[in-house]
C-alpha cells in the first residue's frame, strides 16, 4: 500500500483522570504536570488520528462521554494506572460504555501505565490480573511508562496491527466514497459573500 | 478535586437539547463555570437520536395517551406522547442485528444551506467535529400514476432539469420557469406587485391564478415547501420556495440542503456539549435539578437527585408542558431490509451523492394534509448497510397514524424496481409531537434568573428562529461582558491541525 492510500485511522484515548494518557501521547514526559487535561487533543499519528479524551475531562469526570465522540473510531485505547486499584476497577465500566457507543468491530486494547513506579513497590495490580482481565474482554493488552518510554510505542503498534487485520472496519469509514462528508469549512467565506441578507 | 456543592456557579444548565447544548458551545469559551446536567442518561432531549434499545425505552416512558375524561382539570400534556415500537417478528434473520449500530433520530430535520445554524459551526469550529451529508432529490408520490409514468416523479431542481424532464408538457414548463424565476427576485420593487395584496392567499390559488400552473406542477411547488398542512401562504410560500432555490450550490453542486451524520441535531447537541467540556463545563447525565427552597433573590438553590446540592444565580431550561390545542404532529420511523438505490441517484454532474431523499404524499387540500417521508441512507450511520430509515410525517388526525402506515407502503412499493423483493419493515417507532409555548420563559427575582427555551418548533427544516433564544440565554448569562461580535466565534483549539506530530511506525 503506499502511503497516500492508507486510511486515517481514528484511535481514542479514554479512561480515568490521571491514569496518564497525556503523558502516554506526548512525546515529552513532564513528571511535574497534574493538571487536569483540557483542551482538544487531536495528533496525527502516521496516518492515524489519535484523539485523547481527557480532552473533555468535564465529561469523563462522571462518564458522560457522548456517544457521538465514539462514531468512526477504528480502536479505543483504555488506560489505567498500575498503582491505582481503584482505576483497574473502573475498567469494566469504560469498556461497557466503548462496546455499546463505539462500532462493535472497533479493536479495544488496555494499557497498564506508570510501569517504572513498580521499582519502587508502587504496584497494585499485577501484571497477569491486567492480562487475564483483558484476555476475557477480547481486548489486547501492555503495560508501559511514559516517563522511561517503556513500551509506549507498542499499543499503537498493535492497534493498528489488529484494525489492518478487520477490512469491514475500514470499509466502513472508508473516506474514498463521494458521500463522505461535506467540506463547510472551506466554503465558510462563501456566507458572507453570498448571503443574501 | 473540589466538590461541586463547594462554590456557587455561574449558570447551571438542565437539559442538552439543541438549544441548550449551543448556549453550552457559545459559553465554551467564558471561563465561566458552568455545570450542565441532564434528567436523561442520553444527550439531546427532545432531539435526541437513539439506538434500538433507547428507543424502546424512550418509547415506553412516553407511550402516556391523553385521556379524554378528564380534561376538566386543568391537566400538564407532555411534547411527546402516544409512543410505541413495533418488531418484525423475525427481525434478527431479517438482518436488525446489533441493536447499538442503529442511530434514529427524534429531529430528523434537513438543514438549508443558507441556515445560520450553519454559519455559527463554522465560525465556532464546532463543524470540524461534525459530518454533514447532502440532501438529494425531491419527490412527488402520484397514486393514480399508471403503469407507463413512474408514481415516484423527481421534482426538477433547476433549470436544465426542468428542460430535460419528460414528465411536464413542454407549455407547463414555459409557466413554471417563468414563475420559478420571479421567485428568484420576488423581493424586488419589480417583481413585489405580482404578489402584493394577495400575501395571505393560499399559495396554490396563487399559482394557478398568476402563472397558470397546473394542479401537477402546484404539488411540485408546494412540495418544496414541506407545509406541515398544506395551507401555506403566499408570502411564507415565496420565501421558503426562494429559501430552497438559493440554498442550491452553497456547498457544491445539486444540494440545497445537509444533513449530520449519526441522527441529525442530535449530533449538533452532542458536539456542542463536549465543546461545553472541552471549555471546562461539568457534565452530568441521568441527574435531575429541582429548585429545592424558594429563591431567596439572591441564589438559586437546586436539590440533585445524587444528593448534592449546588447553588447558582442563573438557571437555562427547557419547557417541558404542551401549549394546549397547539398543532401536534404524528411521525413514524421505519428501519428497513433494502437500499433503496434508486432514490439516492445523483442527477447534477459533480454532485456527492445525497444520504437523504425527500418524498411528499400531497394532500387532498380539505381533506388529509400532506405526508413528508425523509429517507435516509445507511450513509447516515443510522442503520446498517443494506438498510434504510425512513421518517414519516404527518398532522396528527384519527387516522393518522394508518395514513403513515399505509404512506410507507406506498413508498416501499415505488422506489423498488419491479421484479425485486419488496424491502419489509424490520422496526417501526411512533409517537406525537407538539410544541411547549413558542416564547422562552423568563423569570427575574432580584440577582437571579431563570430562563427556559421553547420546545422545538414541529418544522421539517431546520428553523433558525431557535437560534434567537440561545443568544438572549447567552447575553444573560454574560451579562455586561457579553461582547456581540465575538458571539460564537472562535479559534481553532491548540493542537488541532497541528500536523508536527506525526509520529512514525
Ligand atoms: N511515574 C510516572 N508518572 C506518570 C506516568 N504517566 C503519567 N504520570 C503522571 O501521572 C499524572 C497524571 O498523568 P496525565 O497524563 O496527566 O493523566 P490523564 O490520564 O491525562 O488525566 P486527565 O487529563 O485528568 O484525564 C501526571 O502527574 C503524570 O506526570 C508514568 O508513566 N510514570
Ligand atoms: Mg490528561
Amino acid at each position: 500500500m503506499s502511503e497516500d492510500s492508507l486510511p486515517v485511522l481514528k484511535i481514542l484515548i479514554i479512561g480515568p483522570s490521571g491514569a496518564g494518557k497525556s503523558a502516554h501521547c506526548d512525546d515529552q514526559f513532564d513528571p511535574e504536570s497534574t493538571t487536569a487535561t483540557i483542551g482538544i487533543d487531536f495528533k496525527p499519528f502516521h496516518h492515524a488520528a489519535v484523539s485523547n479524551s481527557h480532552s473533555k475531562a468535564g465529561q469523563e469526570r462522571f462518564r458522560t462521554l457522548s456517544t457521538s465522540y465514539y462514531r468512526g473510531a477504528h480502536a479505543v485505547i483504555l488506560v489505567y494506572d498500575i498503582t491505582s486499584r481503584k482505576s483497574f476497577l473502573s475498567m469494566e465500566k469504560w469498556i461497557d460504555e466503548a462496546r455499546s457507543s463505539a462500532s462493535p468491530d472497533a479493536v479495544l486494547y488496555l494499557v497498564g501505565s506508570k510501569l517504572d513506579k513498580v521499582a519502587t513497590g508502587g504496584r497494585a495490580v499485577s501484571f497477569e490480573e491486567g492480562k487475564a482481565f483483558a484476555e476475557s474482554q477480547g481486548a489486547g493488552f501492555c503495560e508501559v511508562s511514559s516517563k522511561t518510554r517503556e513500551n509506549v510505542r507498542q499499543p499503537f503498534v498493535e492497534v493498528v496491527d489488529r484494525i489492518v487485520q478487520r477490512p469491514e472496519l475500514l470499509a466502513s469509514t472508508a473516506p474514498a466514497s463521494s458521500t463522505a462528508g461535506l467540506n463547510l469549512g472551506g466554503l465558510g467565506s462563501n456566507y458572507s459573500s453570498a448571503c443574501p441578507c | 478535586m473540589e466538590s461541586l456543592g463547594d462554590e456557587p456557579w455561574d449558570v447551571v444548565i438542565c437539559g442538552t437539547g439543541l438549544q441548550q447544548s449551543l448556549l453550552a458551545l457559545a459559553l465554551s469559551r467564558s471561563n465561566k463555570r458552568i455545570l450542565h446536567v441532564d434528567p436523561n442518561d442520553y444527550y439531546g432531549e427532545h432531539e435526541a437520536a437513539f439506538s434500538l434499545q433507547e428507543a424502546d425505552s424512550w418509547a415506553a416512558t412516553h407511550a402516556g395517551r391523553s385521556t379524554e375524561e378528564d380534561s376538566s382539570v386543568e391537566k400538564r400534556q407532555p411534547i411527546f406522547k402516544n409512543a410505541s415500537v413495533w418488531k418484525h417478528p423475525d427481525a434478527a434473520d431479517l438482518g436488525l442485528l446489533s441493536p447499538h449500530a442503529y442511530s434514529l433520530a427524534l429531529a430528523p430535520q434537513i438543514i438549508h444551506t443558507r441556515s445560520k445554524i450553519l454559519e455559527q459551526l463554522v465560525s465556532s469550529q464546532a463543524y470540524r467535529q461534525v459530518v454533514f451529508l447532502a440532501v438529494g432529490s425531491f419527490f412527488v408520490f402520484d397514486a393514480e400514476a399508471t403503469d407507463s409514468s413512474p408514481k415516484l416523479a423527481r421534482i426538477p431542481s433547476s433549470r436544465e432539469d426542468v428542460f430535460a424532464t419528460k414528465a411536464i408538457p413542454v407549455k407547463s414548463k414555459r409557466y413554471l420557469m417563468k414563475f420559478l424565476k420571479f421567485v428568484i427576485d420576488h423581493d424586488s420593487e419589480e417583481q413585489k406587485p405580482v404578489w402584493q395584496g394577495q400575501e395571505q392567499k393560499l399559495l396554490s390559488e396563487f399559482l394557478a391564478s398568476e402563472f397558470k400552473l397546473d394542479e401537477n406542477l402546484q404539488k411540485y411547488i408546494l412540495a418544496l415547501t414541506l407545509s406541515l398542512d398544506g395551507l401555506i401562504t403566499v408570502a411564507d410560500g415565496l420565501a421558503t420556495i426562494h429559501r430552497h432555490l438559493t440554498s442550491m450550490g452553497v456547498f457544491g453542486p445539486g444540494f440545497c440542503a445537509v444533513y449530520p451524520k449519526w441522527g441529525g441535531s442530535s449530533e449538533i447537541a452532542q458536539v456542542a456539549c463536549r465543546a461545553g467540556a472541552v471549555g471546562g463545563g461539568i457534565y452530568m447525565l441521568d441527574t435531575e435539578a429541582n429548585v429545592s427552597n424558594s429563591p431567596d433573590g439572591h441564589e438559586i438553590s437546586l436539590e440533585l437527585s445524587n444528593g448534592i446540592s449546588v447553588r447558582t444565580t442563573k438557571l437555562v431550561t427547557s419547557q417541558q408542558d404542551a401549549l394546549p390545542d397547539a398543532q401536534t404532529i404524528t411521525r413514524l420511523i421505519a428501519v428497513v431490509n433494502s437500499p433503496l438505490k434508486p432514490l439516492f441517484e445523483t442527477v447534477v454532474e459533480g454532485a456527492p451523492t445525497p444520504a437523504v431523499a425527500v418524498v411528499v404524499f400531497p394532500g387532498q387540500i380539505t381533506e388529509n394534509s400532506p405526508i413528508y417521508a425523509f429517507v435516509h441512507s445507511s450513509e447516515t450511520g443510522e442503520c446498517l448497510i443494506g438498510q434504510s430509515v425512513i421518517y414519516l410525517t404527518t398532522l396528527a388526525c384519527r387516522q393518522s397514524a394508518q395514513r403513515l402506515e399505509s404512506a410507507l407502503d406506498d413508498l416501499l412499493a415505488a422506489a423498488t424496481p419491479e421484479g425485486s423483493p419488496a424491502p419489509v419493515s424490520l422496526y417501526k417507532l411512533q409517537y406525537e409531537q407538539t410544541v411547549s409555548a413558542r416564547e422562552p420563559l423568563i423569570t427575574t427575582r432580584e440577582e437571579t434568573r431563570t430562563f427556559a427555551f421553547p420546545s422545538p418548533s414541529l418544522s421539517l427544516t431546520f428553523d433558525d428562529g431557535c437560534l434567537g433564544p440561545v443568544k438572549d440565554a447567552w447575553k444573560l448569562v454574560m451579562g455586561d461582558t457579553a461582547l456581540e461580535t465575538e458571539y460564537m466565534v472562535f479559534q481553532d483549539r491548540e493542537g488541532v491541525g497541528d500536523d508536527d506530530d506525526v509520529y512514525d511506525l
